[in-house]
């Protein structure tokens, strides 16, 4: 499948649901529009415009099937990295008021550091210590930002 | 004498003591996320977004805009000095500059960049002080229907200098207009798209959108490249240009002031394209044009000026009528929306303090920017030596705490991360994110304009070809839609040698 066309699924998906939802809503009439009817339109281009390039890239499909999949494996390639990154910072996301922010961030860029940067044990728990520490007392303190403290006492 | 007294004003404003710190604060770290590549003036400007909370207004966009501009001085430097671009707008700047550098004037080149900036950048403030009132001034006279047909020509100018085709640009439109539909409808109250879910009552934030889709997403694509790259060092006496190089770079400048003042001003990546339009136009005006890319001095000054000329014009129609034309200004839209100020028409009525001593700051930042860039630019160069490895979890890091901090609500992250990985496929497949960004800020505006003259005129699409205003904007929105529909379907010249080969 060709670049284009993944996204002109993803398109055509987001059409779909905005044109479902929208419909729902009340339409009103043209001298009182009601809620649905600029997201219904705007779904309406949404799912025209995906299927224009849906079938665009089919007509190419043919010609581009060698060039499609060289862009696929391309797509794929190198993908571990930002997904290690995304996992990580996932769990970032869902750990940070259960555990806190200090102990999060500390925890989170020292697996970073050792994980993906791929620096030793020692340093990178070092740098993590340092940085979270930094950046807890530069937000927290200095900034005033509440950041969550999980069951810290600080 | 209007322009006179506030700009009298707005330097008492900026000259203030907190003033000019932020002012220096903001060019130092533009100038240092120009310089360093994966963190573009987008991220540098959200980094400090936590930062301006405890500030007024006024400091907080002398400080953000001090990062905007700075960042166009900082990206050449790597451009010139490694052939990596510090930011998009300065990728051409790499194929003279580097060749510059490879001969051994790469000093030379540095130094008109950081002068055709600091022209260029000058120039467009002028613009911008002249300009921007009366625009705002005219707009106050605007209604639903002029704002209308205005927003609609920006989203159509939007399709068609976008990075990628009109058509590839337009469903990212599209998608921006629909995911900014999200929450309450302002003139009903009804939920749209939430789900119950209480955090969307409110609309998806901004913030975490344009910080995802662009901030992380560039970060999570910069991870994917070896940064490793052989740094050319510069003497300070090497920073001095000849005296034809000097006279060779006058033109490109006062070109590029031009050319970057006029593409500042619409839609899209503008300080991006200004330089490309400026570095084909130096090329086409060259004498000589296949010396071009070979280290001609002329394709270091028309581009550099020209971007930093539309980073200034480009805050025109962001200050005056409300419609940023790029990411960065709609992130800074953003920081003084957080700070209770709404930009648009009224905004330099209202807030004349804010907008004179912004206009004064720019005029300090760009001579505080000359001096950081041309005697200090050793500096800025040996923060090349911190490993990417270490830079990119301190900015993930900072970048999630910014989120965070603006409504220290969880579930921003959780968008931040979500906008973060389509942002990543988008730079790899090579679609554009920013229309759909700028489509989901400007887009509601939009829907209550289009709802707002409709109900005005009892339901009738006449509203819309009443006032030469509207007639001339819809009218050009119509001919830009024809005009590209034409440009997708007109045969190439391959197709019509093919077509002639097939008949003969």
């Amino acid at each position: 499948m060709t670049n284009d066309r993944a996204a002109s699924l993803l398109f055509l998906a987001s059409g779909a649901y905005g044109l479902y939802f929208s419909v729902q809503l009340p339409m009103g009439t043209w001298n009182q529009p009601g809620p649905g009817i600029f997201p219904a339109v705007l779904s309406f281009l949404l799912l025209l415009s995906g299927a224009a390039w849906f079938i665009r890239g089919k007509g190419k499909q043919r010609a581009a099937d060698e060039g499609g999949r060289r862009g696929a494996i391309a797509v794929a390639k190198n993908l571990a990295t930002p997904l290690k990154i995304v996992g990580l910072t996932a769990l970032f996301v869902l750990s940070f008021n259960l555990v806190g922010y200090l102990l999060a961030a500390s925890l989170y860029l020292f697996i970073l550091l050792l994980w993906v940067s791929r620096y030793g044990i020692a340093f990178s728990a070092v740098l993590a210590g340092a940085i979270g520490l930094a950046s807890w007392i530069f937000f927290g303190k200095i900034l005033a930002v509440p950041l969550p403290q999980g069951f810290l006492p600080f | 004498m209007d322009v006179l007294n506030g700009l009298l004003n707005g330097f008492q404003t900026a000259l203030s003591f907190q003033n000019l710190y932020l002012c220096f604060i903001g060019c130092l770290w533009g100038t240092m996320v120009g310089v360093l590549p994966g963190i573009g003036p987008l991220a540098g400007i959200t980094l400090l977004i936590p930062a301006t909370f405890g500030l007024s207004p006024t400091g907080a966009i002398i400080m953000l805009a001090g990062i905007y501009y700075g960042a166009m001085y900082g990206g050449s430097t790597t451009s010139v000095l490694m052939n990596v671009p510090g930011e998009s707008a300065s990728v051409v700047t790499c194929i003279d500059g580097y060749k510059m550098t490879l001969k051994g004037r790469g000093g030379a080149a540095l130094f008109i960049s950081a002068w055709g900036s600091w022209i260029g950048g000058t120039l467009s403030i002028v613009g911008l002080m002249l300009l921007a009132p009366t625009l705002a001034n005219v707009a106050m006279k605007f209604g639903p229907p002029e704002m209308f047909a205005v927003l609609l020509v920006a989203f159509v100018l939007l399709g068609s200098l976008g990075s990628g085709s009109f058509f590839r640009t337009m469903p990212m439109v599209f998608l921006g207009l629909l995911i900014g539909t999200i929450g309450m409808d302002p003139l009903t109250g009804s939920m749209r798209f939430t789900h119950n879910v209480h955090e969307l009552y409110d609309g998806i934030g901004l913030l975490p959108v344009a910080m995802g889709a662009m901030g992380i997403g560039e970060i999570l694509f910069a991870t994917e490249e070896t940064l490793v790259k052989v740094i050319h060092k510069i003497k300070f006496r090497d920073l001095w240009p000849t005296r034809p190089e000097l006279a060779a770079s006058w033109g490109p400048i006062m070109r590029g002031s031009g050319i970057g003042f006029v593409i500042g001003l619409l839609p899209g990546s503008a300080h991006v394209l200004s330089s490309f339009v400026s570095y084909i136009t130096e090329k086409r005006l060259a004498k000589r044009p296949e010396e071009f890319g070979t280290g001609r001095i002329e394709g270091v000054a028309g581009p550099e000026t020209a971007n930093n000329a539309a980073s200034g014009s480009a805050m025109i129609p962001f200050l005056s009528l409300g419609i940023p034309t790029g990411p960065a200004p709609a992130v800074m839209m953003i920081a003084l929306l957080i700070h209770g100020i709404q930009p648009g028409p009224m905004f330099i009525t209202k807030h004349p303090d804010v907008f004179w001593g912004l206009i004064a700051s720019m005029y300090i930042g760009n001579v505080m920017l000359i001096i950081l860039n041309v005697p200090l630019v050793g500096i800025f160069v040996s923060m090349l030596r911190i490993p990417f490895r270490i830079l990119f979890p301190v900015i993930l890091l900072i970048c999630l705490i910014g989120t965070y901090s603006v409504n220290t609500s969880s579930f921003e992250l959780a968008i931040l991360l979500g906008f973060g990985i389509p942002g990543y496929f988008a730079r790899k497949i090579k679609y554009d994110i920013a229309p759909l960004i700028l489509a989901m800020i400007i887009g509601p505006t939009m829907e209550l304009s289009l709802r707002q003259a409709l109900m005005r005129s009892d339901g009738s699409f006449l509203i819309f070809w009443e006032s030469p205003i509207t007639m001339t904007l819809i009218g050009a929105s119509a001919l830009l839609v024809l005009w590209n529909i034409y440009r997708a379907l007109r045969p190439t010249a391959a197709s019509w040698e093919k077509a002639l080969e097939e008949g003969t």
